[in-house]
């Protein structure tokens, strides 16, 4: 039995800061288990920036202004006092990232340079060219090395494992092999980023962001939260949802459906194409539903009247992406785009330390949910998030597991999910993997996406019940064990699923609307009744629970969400 | 002026031509062919999926972002390392005039299955390179209450390689690499190279000898690495520096560098290599055995050897190339 004082799932900004932090001392064995190489995680793609009052533009900025955007952004459903953690630390864990040796672009002076930021009212997104996530993710791991942390690259998760009071560990499957391995650990801390691949093609998120960690934790019987809320972004490329930065609208792009009218006119005239992102996504899903679509079911963001000389000046890497993948010049002709499902908000309930109601268990980063984004995030914030809330847990577990033994644990779990997987492996008649996930995607996109109402959810609710029950005779052509990638495509299937009821039944029951969750039925926010967490947790009838929770207010007072 | 959009696209029927290898079921790879609709718009990576969604769902490789950040996805198009996430198939099957594009795994790196390769070879060399920052305390605060200053042409010496997405495209392409299998590689060169250059950074001396043990003048300058980047973070460029900077920090006691030295020494002095006498410098008094064996070759087809290396004309000109040269260095201008 393979066995770790901490083992961390997931290898984004997260999970390696935990691992940095909880290593730094060299005194414990820490593990990084993850389903692919660690430089390949999806926090690499984060281009924008982390913000952090560091006052290095404007020296007015504090971190209580940080503080007060980001409750405002999250239309107050943040928990204010892990707000106020995350903003009061900000600069910190970025001078931090920066001792570690991570390049930042600089000012004239020579400190972290920064720049203004969709919500935010002070220019304090710090950032490195367009690749801020990229430079810190490979910080992180540099550091790792440099440590001694162990990696275990290419292992898929498949269950968290605990004895109803403490933690005991997860079984994982090694990829290369085929084998499944039961990993015994003190602490775990689940850092497996988002789940936006519920919506399929219709994401900007990597196509492993299936919410592996998220999704195990919730069949281990831990509560999941706020899973409803979903932010969007208006402009992701036709065919792959990648995004097409708002630097292009700030630009002078316009956007135009297919009848090549400018459509923003008609929903927000003073700002037309620079309306807030949700605002913009609904406009955009608008003019679809009342069939003003290009011939595909998109809109277009249109640069050709700015002319090849500007746009080769001022937004080079833009046409560069929409030339590689998309195939379209956007000197020559209009991009097609398509809202795409951008953050997941919700994720597994943690307290300030990250710790879940699960003693040694730990959740972090964009599969946790603490909550700081509350029903929207705010730019620059979800990198910051990792980084406090990976520093926390990974401090606190580093104290957990110098003070605790092992919870014994046997092989049952090892043995249930040998035989789980020799029964997908078994299956020969049924529907493939890929046209169940692409219903699953297509239907997430239409019933639980950038508009929903109680009538589609309820059918959204009962489609993905079929599906599941289809999963259960899926399809699997490839017999092999070693490097089996239809597996692997199975196993997350399974999490997506899972995942995607609890957000389509969250997105029922509230019947408000809030952030970036939109119910056309219920169009105002009310909170009176919904100014609370949902909590959902597998029901003894395999069905998801609800229950709801308080929003911890200390500072500010609800007050309506306006720019 | 408001026009109704209709975006041309086209579709041709092609064939995918894809290496398969399953080490359990074969003893050699071998090819199968895809028939693809490829329509505009469409990546490698795209009609790879949409041949494991439709056609054969065994077929293997990797893919993580698809959007070129995360290095997953590097494969060999017609032979050329490429991210398939971001290469568009209707150019290439327009420029090549043929229906018929091949994908191959990358080389020089042992395949696991179909287009996937073990790339922990190369992760444990860079490992060994010490490829971190080692806090040099003269410029990082012992304090979180501040950040280090660092002067933004400081950051542009090495901020082009924090490009690196570590994807191996450079370490396929690279001769070095492929004639001998101990080479560090472009990409690992390239990191050591990233965090020498960094002022905040207080490791040089062991890190340089890392570089060294690891083949850092093995690199035969043939600039591949150059050519295939999908980041464009010039490895050979990097690896040059990175020997300047060896010379500079006192390793003079490698083949490498005591070439490096004689070139550079020769030209000043005659305006040429005196290339007779290299194999001496290199590698010391057995370097005679190799100009006795050229002397006696010479002879044998009739030719008097010399070992007299005649001064060009033209010194002062090359003295003022010297001087630029220098010039330029102390300005910092050719790190970038």
């Amino acid at each position: 039995m393979l066995t770790y004082d901490i083992l961390i799932v997931g290898s984004g900004g997260a999970g390696l800061y935990a691992a940095l932090e909880s290593r730094m001392e060299e005194d414990l064995q820490v593990g990084v288990l993850t389903k692919v190489y660690p430089t390949r995680s999806h926090t690499g793609a984060a281009q924008g920036g982390v913000n952090a009052a560091l006052a290095n533009l404007d020296p007015t900025d504090t971190w209580q202004d940080h503080w007060f955007d980001t409750v405002k952004g999250s239309d107050y459903l943040a928990d204010q006092d892990a707000a106020e953690i995350m903003t009061r630390e900000a600069p910190m864990v970025v001078r931090e990232m920066e001792h570690w040796g991570c390049p930042f672009s600089r000012t004239d002076e020579g400190k972290i340079a920064q720049r203004p930021f969709g919500g935010a009212s002070k220019p304090r997104a710090c950032f490195s060219a367009d690749k801020v996530g990229h430079v810190m993710l490979h910080t992180l791991y540099e550091q790792g090395i440099r440590h001694g942390v162990n990696f275990l690259n290419e292992w898929q998760v498949l269950s968290l494992m605990h004895d109803g009071q403490r933690c005991q560990g997860v079984t994982a499957i090694n990829t290369q092999t085929g084998r499944v391995h039961t990993i015994q650990a003190k602490a775990v801390i689940l850092a497996t980023g988002g789940h936006g691949r519920i919506y399929w093609t219709r994401t900007s998120n990597a196509l492993g962001n299936t919410g592996d960690g998220t999704a195990i934790a919730y069949r281990a019987g831990l509560p999941i939260k706020d899973m409803e809320f979903i932010q969007f972004h208006p402009t992701g490329l036709r065919r792959t949802g990648i995004l097409v930065s708002e630097g292009a609208r700030g630009e002078g792009g316009f956007l135009l459906n297919g009848q090549g009218e400018r459509f923003m006119s008609r929903y927000a005239p003073e700002k037309m194409e620079l309306g807030p992102r949700d605002l913009v996504s609904r406009s955009c899903e608008t003019e679809v539903r009342e069939g003003r679509a290009g011939p595909e079911g998109e809109v277009f963001l249109d640069l050709t009247h700015l002319g090849r000389e500007r746009i080769l000046e001022r937004l080079p890497q833009i046409r560069e992406l929409c030339i590689e993948f998309e195939g379209v010049d956007p000197i020559e002709e209009p991009i097609p785009i398509k809202p795409t499902a951008h953050y997941s908000m919700g994720g597994i309930h943690t307290d300030l330390n990250g710790q879940t109601p699960i003693e040694g268990i730990y959740a972090a980063g964009e599969a946790g949910c603490v909550s700081v984004h509350g029903a929207n995030r705010l730019g620059g914030n979800s990198l910051l998030d990792i980084l406090i809330f990976g520093r926390r847990a990974g401090k606190h577990a580093l104290e957990y597991a110098r003070n605790n033994s092992f919870t014994p644990v046997d092989t049952g779990q090892e043995e249930a999910d040998a035989k789980m997987i020799a029964s997908i492996m078994e299956g020969e008649s049924g529907a493939s993997i890929a046209d169940i996930r692409r219903s699953m995607g297509n239907l997430m996109a239409e019933k639980v996406g950038v508009y929903r109402n109680g009538k589609d959810l309820e059918s959204a609710v009962s489609e993905l019940a079929d599906l599941q029950e289809q999963f259960k005779m899926v399809r699997i052509q490839d017999k092999t064990k070693a490097f089996n990638t239809e597996l692997v495509a199975a196993l997350e299937l399974k999490n997506m699923l899972d995942l995607a009821e609890v957000v389509a039944v969250g997105a029922l029951e509230r019947n408000e609307s809030r952030g970036a969750h939109t119910r056309e039925d219920h169009p105002e926010r009310d909170d009176e009744n919904w100014l609370a967490h949902t909590m959902a947790t597998l029901g003894d009838d395999g069905r998801p629970k609800l229950d709801f929770s308080p929003v911890t207010i200390t500072e500010f007072e609800p007050k309506a969400r306006t720019y | 002026m408001i026009e109704k959009i209709t975006p041309v696209r086209k579709s041709i029927l092609a064939n995918i031509r894809i290496q398969r290898f399953t080490p359990s079921e074969h003893k050699s790879a071998y090819f199968d062919n895809f028939k693809v609709s490829v329509e505009t718009g469409m990546t490698v990576l795209e009609a790879l999926r949409l041949i494991k969604n439709t056609q054969d769902s065994s077929l293997t490789f990797r893919a993580f972002c698809r959007s070129k950040i995360c290095g997953s996805c590097a494969v060999r198009v017609n032979g050329k390392p490429v991210l398939a996430c971001s290469t568009q198939l209707m150019p290439i099957l327009e420029d090549f005039k043929k229906d018929s594009v091949s994908i191959q795994p990358l080389k020089n790196m042992p395949v696991l299955r179909d287009l996937v390769v073990d790339i922990e070879p190369v992760i444990e060399k860079l490992s060994k390179m010490h490829p971190y920052l080692m806090e040099n305390r003269e410029r990082i605060p012992e304090t979180l209450e501040e950040e280090s200053i660092m002067s933004k042409q400081e950051h542009s010496r090495f901020d082009y390689i924090t490009d690196c997405i570590l994807c191996g495209s450079c370490y396929s392409a690279c001769s070095a690499a492929s004639a001998d299998p101990t080479y560090a590689g472009p990409l690992t060169l390239g990191k050591a190279y990233r965090f020498s250059a960094d002022v905040r950074d207080s490791f040089q001396g062991e890190r340089m000898q890392a570089a060294v043990d690891q083949g850092l003048w093995s690199c035969a300058q043939c600039r591949k690495c150059i050519n295939v980047c999908p980041k464009d973070t010039r490895p050979a460029v990097s690896i040059q520096r990175m020997r300047k900077m060896s010379i500079d920090d006192g390793i003079h006691d490698t083949a490498g560098s005591r070439r490096a030295k004689a070139y550079t020494g020769d030209v000043a002095k005659y305006g040429q290599v005196n290339k007779p006498m290299l194999p001496v410098i290199v590698n010391g008094p057995k370097g005679w055995a190799a100009i006795e064996a050229a002397e006696n070759y010479l002879k044998k087809h009739g030719i008097e050897p010399t070992l007299q290396v005649c001064t060009l004309g033209g010194q002062s000109s090359t003295q003022k190339i010297y001087d630029k040269v220098k010039e330029l260095e102390s300005k910092g201008e050719n790190k970038t």
